[in-house]
């Protein structure tokens, strides 16, 4: 078993990724997040921030100074842990041959190039590859290079409509939500980084890297609970109650309920766990009369039974409902725990999913790692870098 | 099957020549397993033989495309005898069980690495393998709510909702493919397996990460609810002509909104209290209301379309069937079509990853319940037909493809 505790202290030259050379152009979140994955299992990557305000996402809120300095941003911070900095403008005629001449020692390369810009900056697909072989180029875009959207632009809430995420978040009397923050832009990083893998596995057989894309809005429409067919039904959003599946949907007490301190979530869509529920709640009744071939009987209860729960939990905290639900009656069920509360968590943190990083500008803050432990120790993670900080280092300059 | 050839001479997907024993079930494992199989991989999905046989299509048929089926019981000596000679000749095993079921059927890591020093074991519990939540039940509902994702979920002055989809399977699914490779690779390289422990409720705390290290830093740091922005306006979705037709509209620029304006036309947004973005977030009332007058009686592809082509980042608030027939997608090949027997055709969402490494064309349907059984036992376990006999006697195993040796 993979001891989280003492887990982070592997020496950098025996890690997975030791000495794969990264080269990562690419802005903001999905490609950076990426790259993040890659210097944490190890590789050498190297961020290439165009002067003189380097990565967007360093304007980007939250700030941990009181100035809002740009070497505070919490996103940038974030996403960029353990690589090295360097300046380099790919827009003037010396800094794409500086560009060139790095990547040519490259193994990835990370860049969110769309057509736009590459026909501005006169970048083709090939131009990289053609002069390192082994080159993994991987190009991470909102719609991709081809196709009737490619050109147009995107924000994490517009991926969400496209995508069809919006769709099925929020009530269905009001307007449809976004998921927080940049779910697109992580997905797809995710995902960048599962094709960086798939390259290199190949690249390992035969010494040939490739040009791979993925797309945000391929990703998302990937990641559907559902098959889109769906028999021809339309999912729709269900307010604090889980989207349907299919025209059943699910069985009552699928639902998100309010506890004396807060919302808890009860996961289900089975029958055993549906009869489970009625037995905590000491409402053995309501499944044995209950005919779960009877749609509408079953929709008519969800109300029902979503306010026995909210009663039952009167005088309840979301800790108390949490522990009881979970450890005496095996159910699937969890508090919505707030982001102080996420930090402080007693599981989390014997996982070591979190760790201190100190930063000169930024201070001292708690990251959340890698949301894995593994047999072998991983290393600790180290502070994103200054802007330009590795220049010198790694060009000469 | 309707995926383009391959251009190169790599005639097949990147994981050919990869065994990948499956013992996953519900989303987020068999996501991760499916994306493995998409690639090439041979994916054994190792079930229960007293289950069911006749699922097909659906959600079933999304999650299992691309893999076989072994009917084996592990709760025997012999089926645990059986699935430890398939691990010495296999690459990778992911399951997805509560932490304490592998060692009740005696198959902890140990006991795997036993048989194949090489294996990379990928575990996908709620919680992780040990701490206080460790036995736990969690789904992919729940550990949402745990990771903090569903806290910052809901409309602004009102109270957190969920997903609705369980984000955090899709999330689990995707990190146990990068993480599996990564391992893979080095086990290829120096032979040294690996035990990967993947809780379903951290994967979305790395998503979200920002706002975590934010919140560690800076106290009293408000919950940020709803589909403004904090520092853009207009930003959010406005309701266009139809029951229930939504157009997400997002102005991030002074040229943005200068071009948002030339769309709409008319006069009320010429109005200096918006020419600059701290104004525009000001007023973004007034601005929302100008722009719902305008979009309610427009369809959502014109509104789009045309914000778009100005320079407007706009998109449509697609569901499920509109996703199905989005010509971006149909453009670029995006969608399989699956022949699934007795079913037809069945188009299904196809790989998000493009490439060569990619190749569509030996893509097949999800597998009967030990459709593939015989293939296992005979042809890379060398057992007899005499064995599987006895075997399908003893209910140790279940054959539903009498054809299976032959493929």
């Amino acid at each position: 078993m993979p001891n989280p505790t003492k887990n982070r202290e592997r020496q950098a030259d025996d890690l997975p990724l030791s000495g794969l050379e990264v080269v990562e152009v690419a802005q903001g979140v999905a490609g950076p997040f990426c790259g993040r994955l890659l210097a944490a299992l190890g590789a050498n990557v190297i961020k290439v921030e165009r002067p003189p305000k380097g990565d967007w996402s360093r304007k980007i809120a939250p700030f941990l100074s009181d100035d809002n300095h740009p070497e505070s941003s919490a996103l940038y911070l974030y996403n960029n842990t353990g690589k090295k900095s360097v300046l380099i403008d790919w827009e003037t005629e010396s800094g794409i041959d500086t560009l060139t001449s790095l990547v040519s020692k490259a193994d990835v390369l990370i860049e969110d190039w769309d057509v736009n810009y590459r026909e501005s900056a006169g970048l083709s697909t090939e131009k990289f590859n053609s002069e390192n072989p082994g080159l993994v180029e991987i190009c991470v875009t909102p719609f991709g290079l081809s196709g009737p959207y490619a050109r147009w632009k995107s924000t994490p809430i517009v991926q969400l409509a496209l995508g069809g995420y919006l769709s099925i978040m929020g009530y269905p009397s009001k307007e449809p939500l976004m998921l927080p923050g940049h779910q697109p832009d992580y997905l797809a990083g995710l995902n960048a980084h599962n094709a960086v893998q798939m390259a290199l596995f190949e690249r390992d057989i035969d010494g040939l890297g490739q040009f791979v894309e993925v797309t945000m809005l391929e990703t998302l429409t990937n990641l559907h609970q559902i098959a889109l067919e769906m028999d021809g039904a339309v999912r729709v959003r269900n307010g604090h109650r889980q989207s349907s599946l299919s025209r059943r949907g699910f069985p009552p007490g699928v639902s998100t309920l309010p506890a004396d301190d807060g919302y808890v979530t009860f996961g289900g869509g089975s029958v055993a766990i549906w009869e489970q529920l009625c037995l905590m709640l000491g409402r053995r009744d309501l499944s044995e009369n209950l005919d779960l071939d009877n749609l509408d009987e079953i929709a008519e209860l969800r109300g029902e039974v979503d306010e026995i729960m909210t009663e039952w939990m009167k005088g309840r905290t979301r800790e108390e409902v949490f522990l009881d639900a979970s450890r005496n009656w095996m159910l699937p069920v969890a508090p919505i725990m707030e982001l102080h509360e996420v930090l402080a968590d007693p599981q989390f943190n014997q996982r070591g999913l979190f760790q201190d990083i100190h930063h000169p500008v930024a201070g001292t803050a708690k990251y959340p790692t890698l949301p894995f432990v593994t047999s072998d120790p991983l290393q600790e993670f180290k502070r994103a870098p200054l802007l330009g900080e590795h220049t010198e280092e790694i060009l000469g300059r | 099957m309707n995926g383009k050839k391959s251009t190169t001479i790599r005639s097949s997907g990147a994981l050919k020549g990869v065994r990948v024993i499956d013992l996953t079930r519900v989303w987020a494992g068999p996501l991760g397993t499916r994306i493995l199989g998409d690639f090439g991989a041979e994916v054994i999905k190792v079930s229960d033989p007293r289950l069911p046989a006749d699922r097909m299509g659906g959600l079933y048929g999304k999650l299992n495309r691309n893999k076989s089926s072994l009917g084996l019981r592990l709760d025997t000596e012999v089926g645990r005898r059986i699935f430890l000679e398939l691990v010495t000749i296999s690459d990778v095993v992911i399951e997805n069980f509560r932490p304490r079921v592998m060692p009740n059927l005696n198959l902890t890591y140990d006991e795997i690495m036993k048989a194949n020093p090489s294996i990379v074991m990928c575990a996908m519990p709620g919680y992780g393998a040990e701490g206080p939540y460790a036995e736990f039940p969690a789904f992919g509902s729940t550990a949402e709510a745990a990771s903090g994702v569903v806290s910052m979920l809901g409309y602004t002055t009102d109270r957190p909702i969920q997903t609705g989809m369980s984000y955090a399977d899709p999330v689990s699914g995707l990190n146990s493919v990068g993480v599996v490779m990564t391992y893979l690779r080095r086990s290829r390289a120096t032979g040294k397996g690996q035990y990967i422990d993947l809780a379903l409720a951290d994967s979305p705390v790395c998503m979200i990460g920002e706002y975590l290290v934010a919140n560690s830093a800076i106290s009293h740091l408000p919950t940020e609810r709803g589909n403004e922005h904090p520092d853009h306006a207009p930003h959010g979705v406005n309701r266009a002509d139809g029951d229930d037709n939504w157009v997400a509209i997002s102005v991030t620029t002074n040229d943005e909104w200068q071009a948002l304006c030339s769309v709409i036309g008319g006069d009320r947004l010429s109005d200096s209290r918006f020419s600059t973005q701290d104004g525009r977030k000001r007023f973004e009332e007034d601005i929302d209301a100008v722009i719902s007058d305008w979009a309610k009686s427009r369809d959502t592809v014109s509104i789009m379309t045309q914000l778009q082509e100005a320079g407007v980042r706009a998109g449509r608030v697609s569901n499920n069937q509109e996703l199905l027939n989005d010509p971006h997608l149909a453009a670029n090949d995006f969608f399989a079509d699956i022949d699934e027997g007795e079913n037809g055709l069945k188009r299904y969402d196809g790989q998000s990853i493009r490439g060569n490494i990619l190749d569509k064309s030996e893509w097949k349907a999800g597998p009967i319940l030990g459709q593939d059984s015989k293939h296992v036992l005979v042809n890379l376990l060398g057992y007899s037909e005499a064995d599987c006999a006895a075997l399908a006697i003893d209910g140790t195993s279940v054959f539903n493809d009498e054809s299976s040796t032959q493929r």
